[in-house]
């Protein structure tokens, strides 16, 4: 399984529109191309809309994304996350530490 | 007892073919045999990339090496480039640049029968012979 | 390198008996041939090579281009030759590689080795396997002088030889808490404290950590950012989740954990495992949680070990017996 990367930028906010599964084999190029955005943006946000599946590697670039946008002092969050990788956020705590923004299908 | 053949610099890339040539008549003057010839013009041009890539400019230098019972064909590649940090590293297989090709510096020395390194920040010198088979 | 001078012979017999006869034979014998040189690291230009000089001996007034067209052919192999050798290098390298691999998967068992406590009170099994050579997930019991049992169920995010390091880490740490101290809470404060510390970017750990006090039957326990877990109750004959809210090991420096506990009854039956159990998928789905639990269910009349030993087994066959992730249950079953 693939995982497709749109961007969108305007001014000072870039979008990663992500779509697909993130695990061992998506999560590099997936850490290479958020970390770049997260340096050089003010804000970034991940729409994980279209994602169906994560394992716990795509936390990983989560956290390291988490970590570099608080050295950056830029906004990072997630949105438009699917109940089953919302619970992987939930589980792990990173829910209360990551700035996430709308689940969908009811989210929980 | 050694006999400076000739010297050709490095600067373009079309010099590559130029060393490659040079250094095939003299192997075919010192009456190597085909395969041993394509194997000196292969190592030739590795070490001539390395120069155009790496150090821009450079040359290779050929010399004759006359011993008993085989004559010898040595190239001294010569660059004052910005040399190589850690030639073990750069020895090893698998490591080039090549991507899995066998070819770089570890490809040359199993080319050739002799090969030497010396690297600085001042440049390298890549020393390799070829015996002719008795 | 370079071929032998009998090579050569037989080489051209080989050809010259072929161009005489066209037998299968021949044809049988020059793969015999191919196969040796290639056991000699004999490369494709020399092969070539070997043609072609054989060619020369058999059709001495060879047109002069077909002569070029070899030169042609041999310059052309060099490069085929060169990534043989390489090949055969790096095969060797992996090779030692591999054993090597398996050294240290055999020192991390033995590092990482924890006894399963026995105690009249509970009956405990536990089942971990490793989805490559290394396991990433980890589980470590104590003991403490009144029997009670300290249970840590951990899963390196990052897997592979650098989680391996880490889980040695975490089981000093663990180690060096003295038996008074074994309180999940305290634990996963000072445990997140040494990873947050020690570990580099990109690697986290989630770790579940309970206490079972053989006195009162009481199970504290505390979560960080793991799996849930469940207990069976036998009353009910319902899964109960048991889940404290925790950050994940290793984010940040200075996370309070939150502690829990509840009352087990006989017959009760604590599950605790990694994400390997319920994210297990076969073909494109995905094992519902549910499942998963109603197979640890139709398995509870067991003892504790063949419980886990049976839920293994059945997760094994439905991913066609190849594990994408470590896998780890455990389960403690109050038997008095």
């Amino acid at each position: 399984m693939n995982l497709h990367i749109d961007d969108f930028k305007n001014d000072d906010v870039a979008t990663l529109k992500l779509s697909g599964e993130i695990d061992a084999y998506t999560a590099p190029q997936l850490k290479e191309k958020l970390l770049g955005y997260v340096k050089e943006y003010d804000e970034v946000q991940v729409d994980l809309e279209k994602v169906n599946y994560m394992d716990s590697t795509g936390l990983g670039v989560f956290i390291s994304a988490l970590k570099t946008s608080k050295e950056n002092e830029s906004k990072f969050k997630l949105i438009n996350l699917q109940e089953n990788v919302y619970r992987l956020f939930n589980i792990t705590g990173l829910n209360e530490v990551i700035d996430i923004e709308n689940t969908v299908q009811g989210g929980m | 007892m050694n006999e400076t053949l000739s010297s050709v610099p490095i600067r373009k890339e079309w010099d590559i073919v130029g060393a490659r040539q040079t250094g095939r008549n003299w192997a075919k003057d010192l009456g190597f045999g085909s395969v041993d010839q394509a194997r000196i013009a292969t190592a030739i041009s590795e070490l001539a990339r390395n120069i155009y890539l790496y150090a821009k400019v450079g040359e290779i230098n050929f010399e004759r090496l006359d011993s008993v019972p085989s004559i010898g064909l040595k190239i001294t590649a010569r660059d004052q480039g910005p040399g190589i940090k850690e030639v073990s590293k750069v020895m090893k297989d698998g490591y080039s640049t090549s991507g899995g090709l066998g070819a770089g510096l570890p490809g040359v020395k199993r080319l050739m029968d002799e090969f030497d390194i010396e690297s600085t920040d001042a440049g390298t010198v890549v020393t390799v012979i070829k015996w002719t088979r008795i | 390198m370079g071929s032998t001078k009998s090579g050569k012979q037989d080489y051209k017999q080989l050809l010259m008996e072929y161009l005489e006869t066209g037998d299968e034979s021949v044809l049988y014998r020059a793969e015999q041939f191919s196969k040796n040189s290639i056991q000699q690291s004999i490369s494709p230009d020399e092969i070539v090579n070997e043609h072609y000089q054989s060619l020369l001996d058999i059709i001495p007034d060879m047109d002069d281009r077909i002569k070029s067209s070899f030169q042609f052919l041999i310059e052309t192999m060099i490069s085929y030759g060169m990534a043989y050798q390489e090949y055969h290098v790096l095969r060797e390298k992996q090779i030692e590689l591999r054993s090597e691999i398996g050294v240290a998967a055999n020192m991390q068992d033995t590092l990482l080795k924890t006894q399963v406590p026995q105690v009249d009170s509970l009956d405990i099994g536990v089942k971990s396997v490793a989805a490559k050579e290394m396991n990433g997930d980890y589980h470590h019991f104590i003991i403490d002088d009144k029997g009670n049992i300290g249970i840590a169920i951990a899963d390196v995010i990052g897997k592979g030889i650098p989680a391996a390091f880490c889980m040695s880490m975490i089981k000093y740490a663990l180690e060096s808490f003295s038996e008074n101290q074994i309180f999940p809470k305290y634990i996963l404060d000072s445990i997140n404290r040494v990873v947050e510390r020690n570990v580099k970017e990109g690697m986290f750990v989630t770790m579940f950590y309970g206490f079972y006090d053989v006195d009162t039957n009481y199970f504290h326990y505390a979560s960080a950012g793991h799996e849930p877990g469940f207990i069976l109750r036998k009353e009910s004959h319902e899964f109960e989740e048991i889940d404290a809210k925790g950050l994940l090991l290793g984010v940040e420096s200075e996370v309070t954990y939150e502690e829990k506990f509840t009352q087990i009854e006989k017959d009760d039956i604590i599950v605790l495992f990694t994400d390997g159990v319920t994210e297990c998928r076969y073909g494109d789905r995905f094992i519902e949680q549910e499942e998963v639990l109603d197979v640890i269910k139709s398995f509870s009349h067991l003892p504790a070990q063949e419980i886990v030993d049976s839920v293994y087994k059945y997760f094994e066959r439905l991913q066609d017996f190849e594990l994408r992730d470590d896998f780890t249950i455990a389960v403690l079953k109050r038997i008095k």
